[in-house]
């Protein structure tokens, strides 16, 4: 499979060494020197120097023989452009470009029904609103990705010391639950990725990540000594493009919504533009304005600024002066592993809400949706088991299924279930299959194979 | 640094190199000769130290290697295939010393071709393979070769890549370094065998044939003659190592795009267009200066001046006539062949044609801005600039270059050895070319060289291949340091 990656900033740079790791051909194009001497030095990927939208350089990076283009420089109109210069050269190629701007949002659908044809438009900031929205709807969880248009939810939690399960050997759940329990997909301790078994014991402060049905969740959660509590009060740190996106959500919703904007220009615009939200013009690290705007009471406070090192601060003064939940938005990953050291457990980022949703679109195969977790080691994917694939039909402990891999859980109309070793999988159900980084590409193969005859 | 890792890799490097031991075992069964034994005897020690290595460190992970890591793994790996690979002349009934033993591995893996063998035909069939066969693993390079076959290298592999091949361009075939090592292994080998058959269609001997093609494609130069090609005495086959030498001197990379279609790629280069310009200006005049004086047939002027000015920019280094008997000028030309050398990407060795382009480029373009002082140039190769940091490491090269050349030969001279060939020996030794002047002329060896003078030279050989930098970082005290 091949890739050709316009722009090696974060993202682009961050994708090409994921799929370099999974032994998939990446040219990586990119105008700026440092940038491409970065990735030269770290990650096996071929590298050219010059623009993604001259034709020239698309046809040297070898643009017709590429499965996928991802367009992801910084400008939105480099993006297009180089869409619609490979879709002249190579309209077999499938195309994937990150558009910025919010006055394309309408026109996702034009782009891919006219001239260069992008298959999947990528906006981060959407994808990071969605996010926090996720994040806000299920109390205490570091992770939330859906599955099945939202109907089963993949949870990561921090284990409370005082939660009913912690300590608790994973083999005796059972016997703590009544109704349906959860599927207990992978725990992260001291930073490694562990799949547990049934003699495994969940430890407090374990990072567990578990499938649930939405209607469970709740219920779920309070195991986990996680309580929900309604979502009435929302302060927005950062009155940017995202901040503003999302206070438009929460006020459709009715949520009391106020927005601290340090322009005052931005302000007089953001209370244009928007109606019940409270739009409050200073500095969010002052610890005067937030006692005086009552942060205590707040059920999450969200921190949107473009300077991360502004949101963690402002994030850790805020719990401190007694908010309740707090959402930070990071976009250094060498940051991630720091969060849940310094008490910052929700984080979201629109390069890694970006990454996520164009890893969904390279994942060959029925995958569904991809979501990645911790620090990039390992994957959920959801998957629709072909009927042609080796895994249909058979009782799952014939199937030799690859190391680092599991089958977290299998879905049939709407039904979710634990899979044991009897199971069997019926053709067209979906399957969550949770795997480490490593064993990727051969779950990529198991859920293909057969479909390469076509 | 982590130095578990570094000798975990170095451990399966030694283990695979242990492997390619099984073919001169064939050769030496197939004449039945005394090389056997010893043969077998390495290839047990080898396998031993690397599986002890690899077993001891195994549960290392080595998923991503530094720069700095990469260039140690280099560094020392090449230091053992040297050790091992010379095993079997030590353990041989046939007379090597240790450190002759070890010099003729190096000058073998390194592609350098010096020898200390006095008579060459009368060492085993068996032990000769050896000495061609690891020419032609030294050549593409063995780092290269196990990163194209052993999968777990992945990821690190490119940093031992970069580590063996440090030309200033850079230029990946296939988006994976793998794929590229690969594919530059298999036009090596086709090449190869190319030469094979032609050799034959003149009538060489299969073993001949296979050695001196072994020995030719990268650069090398040992022959399984006494008088090395002399021996033969063929226009036919003159014409033949000259055409074959050219081509171990471009750059493989052309090569591969040649095959691909691309006809026009050797002339498209510019690196390979100085490359064959100056070898043919430099044939015309050594050819020019000899007619009359040595030979007095132009004919043959051209075919023993070509021969001779091909053999050593290359840094082949076969001979077919003693150049030492040339007028001054030819040999002074010779031996500023040896310090040109050939295209950056090919298997030969001395500072390369790339990085004297550049240099040429870089005086120019400091002599323009004296004319115009004000003026904006930038110094550009195939029409695109060319980075300032690679031009530095260009003028580091050089610099670098010259001066252990100079330190080595004033070291080399104190141990005894006289001018011409002192200095001589080391330019031969650091430009990885074999035959030099006066006493290791190409009618002599470098079996007389002293003892510290031989382990001088096997350092010098070493720092030709890996192009300076990886073996000399080894010296800087940076590089240790936490």
């Amino acid at each position: 499979m091949k890739i050709v990656i316009i722009g090696a900033g974060e993202v682009g740079f961050h994708i090409a060494s994921r799929l370099a790791r999974e032994n998939k051909d990446v040219v990586l194009v990119d105008q700026n020197p440092e940038a491409i001497r970065r990735v030269t030095d770290s990650i096996d990927v071929q590298c050219l120097t010059g623009s993604g939208s001259s034709p020239t350089i698309l046809e040297e990076a070898g643009i017709d023989k590429a499965d996928i283009l991802l367009a992801v420089t910084d400008s939105d109109e480099a993006n297009l452009v180089a869409c619609l210069v490979a879709d002249i050269l190579s309209p077999t190629t499938k195309k994937l470009a990150r558009l910025r701007n919010a006055e394309f949002d309408r026109y996702h659908d034009t782009f891919s029904e006219n001239a260069p044809h992008i298959d999947t438009v990528i906006n981060p900031e959407i994808e990071v609103v969605k996010t926090i929205e996720r994040l806000m709807s299920v109390p205490g969880a570091v992770e939330v990705g859906e599955f099945t248009d939202g109907r089963v939810k993949f949870i990561g939690v921090n284990l409370d010391r005082r939660a009913p399960l912690a300590g608790v050997l994973l083999s005796e759940i059972p016997a703590y639950i009544k109704g349906p329990r959860p599927l207990i997909a992978a725990i992260v301790r001291d930073e490694k990725v562990i799949i547990p078994r049934g003699n495994d014991r969940l430890k407090p402060d374990d990072l567990v990540y578990f499938l649930s049905e939405e209607e469970h969740l709740l219920d779920t959660l309070v195991l986990f000594g996680k309580h929900s509590r309604p979502l009435k009060r929302v302060l927005i740190i950062g009155g940017g493009r995202v901040g503003y996106r999302l206070a438009t959500i929460l006020e459709e919703k009715g949520i009391y919504t106020k927005i601290i904007e340090k322009d005052p220009r931005r302000c007089s615009e953001l209370a244009e533009q928007l109606n019940k939200a409270v739009v409050l013009h200073g500095d969010g690290s002052d610890q005067g304005l937030l006692a005086e705007e009552n942060v205590k009471d707040m059920d999450v406070v969200i921190t949107l600024t473009n300077d991360e090192e502004i949101n963690i601060l402002a994030s850790l003064l805020v719990t401190r002066m007694g908010a309740h939940k707090t959402i930070t938005r990071i976009s250094k990953f060498s940051y991630f592993p720091l969060m849940s050291t310094i008490g910052i457990e929700q984080v979201v980022s629109p390069r890694l809400s970006a990454i996520n949703t164009i890893l969904q679109h390279i994942r060959k195969g029925k995958v569904l949706s991809a979501i990645s977790i911790k620090g990039e080691q390992a994957e959920v994917l959801e998957a629709l088991a072909l009927e042609t694939s080796d895994i249909v039909g058979k009782p799952l402990r014939d199937i030799s299924f690859p190391q680092g891999a599991l089958i977290a859980g299998i879905i049939d109309n709407d039904k979710i279930s634990i899979p044991t070793g009897e199971s069997v999988i019926a053709p067209n159900n979906r399957i969550i299959i949770f795997a480490r980084r490593e064993a990727i590409p051969k779950v990529e193969k198991i859920l293909t194979v057969k479909l390469e005859y076509f | 640094m982590r130095w578990n890792g570094i000798l975990k890799i170095v451990g399966v490097l030694t283990l695979f190199f242990g492997l390619t031991m099984v073919f001169p075992l064939l050769v030496g069964w197939y004449y039945a000769d005394n090389s056997v034994m010893p043969t077998l005897e390495a290839m047990a020690l080898t396998f031993a130290t690397g599986g002890l290595l690899f077993l001891f460190f195994r549960r290392t992970e080595t998923e991503v290697i530094t720069q700095r890591e990469g260039m140690a793994i280099v560094a020392i790996g090449w230091t053992a295939v040297g050790f091992f690979g010379a095993l079997p002349f030590y353990l041989s009934a046939e007379g090597f010393s240790f450190v002759d033993a070890f010099f003729e591995s190096v000058s073998g893996f390194t592609t350098t071709g010096s020898s200390i063998l006095t008579s060459i035909e009368s060492v085993s069939k068996g032990l000769l393979f050896w000495r061609s066969f690891i020419q032609w693993l030294g050549g593409m390079g063995i780092i290269v070769l196990s990163v194209a076959i052993l999968p777990f290298l992945g990821v690190g592999g490119m940093q031992l890549y970069k580590a063996e091949v440090p030309t200033p361009v850079p230029d990946k075939l296939k988006p994976r370094i793998r794929d590229t090592a690969m594919l530059l292994w298999k036009v090596y080998a086709l090449i190869s065998v190319a030469q094979v058959v032609m050799l034959l269609a003149g009538g060489m001997s299969l073993f001949d044939a296979a050695n001196h093609a072994f020995t030719t494609l990268p650069t090398g130069g040992f022959s399984t003659k006494n008088a090395s090609v002399a021996h033969y005495n063929s226009a036919y086959f003159d014409g033949v190592f000259i055409f074959f030498m050219v081509l171990a001197g471009i750059n493989f990379s052309l090569h591969y795009q040649f095959l691909r279609g691309r006809t026009l790629a050797f002339w498209q280069d510019s690196e390979c267009r100085f490359f064959l310009g100056i070898t043919l200006v430099l044939i015309g005049i050594v050819s020019f200066n000899i007619y009359g004086t040595v030979y007095q047939s132009i004919g043959e002027a051209i075919r023993y001046g070509a021969f001779q000015v091909v053999s050593i920019i290359t840094t082949t280094g076969y001979a077919t006539a003693d150049y030492e008997t040339w007028p001054a000028m030819s040999q002074l030309i010779l031996l500023l062949c040896m310090f040109i050398g050939a295209s950056a990407g090919s298997t030969g060795g001395g500072m390369k044609c790339l990085r004297i382009m550049l240099y040429f480029k870089f005086c120019y373009k400091e002599l323009f801005s004296l004319v115009h002082p004000r003026a904006i140039t930038q110094i550009k190769l195939g029409g695109k600039a060319v980075p300032d940091d690679v031009m530095r490491s260009v003028l580091g090269f050089l610099g670098l270059y010259t001066g252990l050349f100079a330190l080595s030969a004033v070291l080399l001279a104190g141990l005894g050895v006289d001018f011409t060939t002192a200095f001589a020996a080391v330019a031969a030794s650091i430009g990885n070319i074999g035959p030099g002047f006066g006493m290791v002329g190409p009618a002599e060896n470098y079996a007389h060289i002293p003892y510290f003078g031989k382990w001088l030279l096997i350092w010098c050989m070493l720092l030709g291949r890996l192009e300076i930098y990886t073996i000399i970082i080894f010296l800087v005290p940076e590089f240790w340091r936490k």
